[in-house]
């Protein structure tokens, strides 16, 4: 320690002498201990208790209240009270007693004696037994915002009366109050719409939980929903029924939000489970129809469509209830519209005696049948315009070639190109027919199917491979060495689809027939990748040892035959390889 | 595919069994390419391959390219009838050296 004796302020100018200003001294002690306890909680009923306690003990008032504005400001609601009598939860008028003329008029007011003025309400002091002699009042506010009042009551001391130094006071801690709560109000809010923001999180994968999950690429089935905001008004679904066939819907929920979204769940949950047992999709939409009318809300309404395809046969059932025409497009380029049959669901139940709207029975004969919503064909493009359904065909011509996940993807990329802000959700389904098509044994085609091996195009499964081709190279009486070499040639054809075809795509499947006519044996691989160039499959030796040219090598060598043949659907590859068998039965 | 890892008369003589293809591959190629990088002269024992795809000849390949860079004596021995088809039809029959049995490998 210094010599300097305590008090002395010679060594900081600005600091305050507390014999000299007590009151200044304690003022700003008590702000700062009131910053304190304010600063550490944002919890509004802690804050008023604690400001409030800190006041009424500062002023030395007897008693001590805090009113808060409540109800579009038309009520004053006690929140905190000090003092021999606990007051909380008293409501008056906004504009009732000297408390609700201190808020309305915005100004403080000091009533030394309250026997004195007309505005002080008896009613209280009579039904608490407690005697108020003398008042503070001072109006909370917060960035012109009016927040509420506190009132002290009876100054402590012989008189029990206020002065004008206490009620400066109580202006000064009041609108230190008034900011505190405002910042706790502010807080709260927050954490209010950071729950709501987690639940919104939750819902929303909740809501992705109910698209199927993507299936290999030779699933004959796949779809795309992007939703423009948050939650999805759009959703599509399939799945395998029992006999193989599958079943598929999209539907479109009118308006956009939460509301829309829960409807969305709402019916793609019915078809989730409805589609299961009712395998006719009149029916099955009139169902889920009648159940939406019983509990319609707000006028909301869904356009849908519903239907079965057969991907042995292409065969599909179709009902369409007031959505969008899907689209089919045959393997000749042009397209089909499927209108609507009925208005959309859950605006008017069934005539009785109906069971079912209308579907339609048709082919896809190879082709590929699209449904969407008009977030598609209302999506605006790079320029600006609307795609429509002309601009949709024209993509889908365009990249007929590519597998139904590339066409799909050529749509959401042009639709990707304008800069605006998607309005509503894109969803888009596409039923392609191109499973086994291509190689259904047919009239014209009277060659013997020796065997047919749907594998997983990963390369533990090249040894599956392999076998199905010596035996069907022992069923066709090859010898040993032939089958050998043929065994050589088919499993360097398969690891290269292993290897190049599905090149950073999910393995799919892909699909090896081995047929005998006329002493050739032939050998088809079909696989959903992209289309191999043809360039790339030539032989290159010797200067190329890369296994998969030195596998190409080694195909042409043994191979009598090898081509790539065009696929119905323009879809994925399919690699014919034959080798002339008699001569080497013959032993020549 | 299996492997056996011996050291013969100063040889390391690494025997490959079974199906090698794009499976397996991957891992024939390590236990080559280690060997190579181990030892001072491998021998390649191919009676017990039953069946070898391009991507295994691949292996063998890059396992010669890495030892003549080394200067690791390599070589092939005692090839079973299927990789001797496969390397006949790869045109790399004469650009290994293949030992009749690994005994002659050993001393050759």
């Amino acid at each position: 320690m210094s010599g300097i004796p305590p008090g002395d302020d010679r060594r900081d100018p600005d600091r305050i002498d507390r014999r000299k200003h007590p009151a200044l001294s304690g003022h700003l002690e008590l702000l700062s201990r009131m910053s304190g306890h304010l600063a550490v909680t944002l919890n509004i009923d802690d804050t008023i208790q604690k400001a409030l306690g800190l006041i009424v003990h500062f002023v030395k008032a007897e008693a001590g209240s805090m009113f808060l504005l409540e109800d579009n400001a038309t009520r004053l609601n006690c929140k905190a009270s000090v003092g021999p009598v606990n007051i909380n939860g008293l409501v008056l008028e906004a504009d009732e007693g000297i408390i609700g003329q201190c808020v309305t008029e915005n100004r403080s007011r000091m009533v030394r004696n309250v026997s004195e003025d007309p505005d002080f309400d008896q009613s209280v002091d009579e039904s608490t037994g407690f005697q108020t002699r003398s008042i503070l009042c001072a109006p909370m506010n917060a960035q012109d915002t009016r927040i509420g009042a506190i009132e002290l009551i009876n100054k402590q001391g012989s008189d029990g009366l206020f002065s004008e130094p206490d009620l400066l006071m109580l202006q000064t801690l009041a609108t230190a109050a008034a900011l505190a709560i405002r910042n706790a109000r502010m807080a709260e809010k927050l954490v209010a719409q950071e729950r709501v923001n987690r639940e919104i999180e939750l819902a929303i994968e909740m809501q992705r939980s109910l698209l199927p999950k993507p299936r290999a690429t030779t699933f004959p089935v796949c779809g795309i929903n992007l939703p423009a905001h948050e939650m999805s008004g759009d959703f599509y679904d399939y799945f395998e029924l029992e006999d193989g066939r599958i079943c598929f819907s999209l539907g479109d929920v009118s308006g956009k939000g939460m509301d829309a979204a829960l409807l969305m769940s709402k019916t793609a949950s019915l078809f989730h489970c409805l589609g299961k047992s009712i395998h006719e999709p009149g029916v099955l939409l009139a169902t889920i129809n009648k159940e939406l009318c019983e509990t319609a809300f707000n006028g909301m309404f869904v356009t849908m469509v519903c239907g079965i395809f057969n991907p042995e046969t292409g065969a599909t059932i179709l009902a369409n209830a007031g959505h969008e025409p899907p689209l089919l497009h045959a393997t000749d380029g042009s397209f089909r519209a499927f209108p609507a049959s009925s208005p959309p669901l859950g605006i008017l139940p069934l005539e009785a005696g109906i069971d079912g709207i209308i579907d339609e029975s048709f082919r896809l004969d190879g082709g590929t049948l699209y449904v969407f919503t008009d977030g598609v064909t209302e999506g605006t493009l790079g320029n600006g315009r609307c795609l429509e359904v002309e601009g949709f065909r024209d993509i889908i011509s365009a990249h007929a070639n590519a597998p139904a996940a590339g066409r799909i993807s050529a749509v959401i990329d042009r639709l990707r190109e304008s800069s605006q802000q998607r309005h509503d959700d894109i969803t888009l389904l596409a039923i392609d027919d191109n499973a086994n098509r291509p190689h259904r044994m047919s009239a014209d085609n009277p060659a013997k199917l020796l065997a047919r091996l749907k594998f997983r195009a990963h390369a533990e499964e090249l040894q599956h491979v392999r076998e199905a081709v010596r035996t069907a190279c022992e069923q066709s009486g090859c010898s040993p060495a032939l089958a050998q070499d043929l065994v050589i040639a088919v499993g360097e054809a398969a690891q290269n689809i292993v290897r190049h075809a599905y090149r950073g795509v999910d393995p799919g499947e892909a699909v090896l027939e081995i047929f005998l006519e006329n002493g050739i044996l032939e050998f088809r691989l079909l696989d959903s990748a992209p289309p191999v160039e043809q360039g790339k499959v030539q032989p290159v030796w010797p200067e190329d040892l890369k296994p998969g040219g030195l596998g190409v090598c080694l195909i042409h060598d043994i191979m009598d035959e090898v081509e790539y043949l065009d696929t119905p659907s323009g879809n994925g590859n399919i690699l014919r390889m034959a080798k002339f068998i008699e001569s080497d039965k013959n032993g020549t | 595919m299996e492997h056996d890892v011996t050291v013969r008369k100063g040889t390391t003589v690494v025997a490959l069994k079974g199906e090698i293809d794009l499976d397996n591959s991957p891992a024939a190629r390590k236990l080559l390419l280690d060997s190579i990088n181990d030892a001072s002269r491998v021998l390649i024992d191919l009676s017990g391959v039953t069946y070898i795809d391009s991507s295994g000849v691949a292996s063998l390949v890059e396992a010669l390219q890495v030892s003549k860079k080394n200067g690791t004596g390599f070589a092939l021995a005692a090839a079973s009838e299927p990789t001797r088809r496969v390397l006949e039809l790869a045109r790399l029959d004469k650009v290994f050296t293949i030992h009749d049995t690994v005994d002659a490998g050993l001393t050759g």
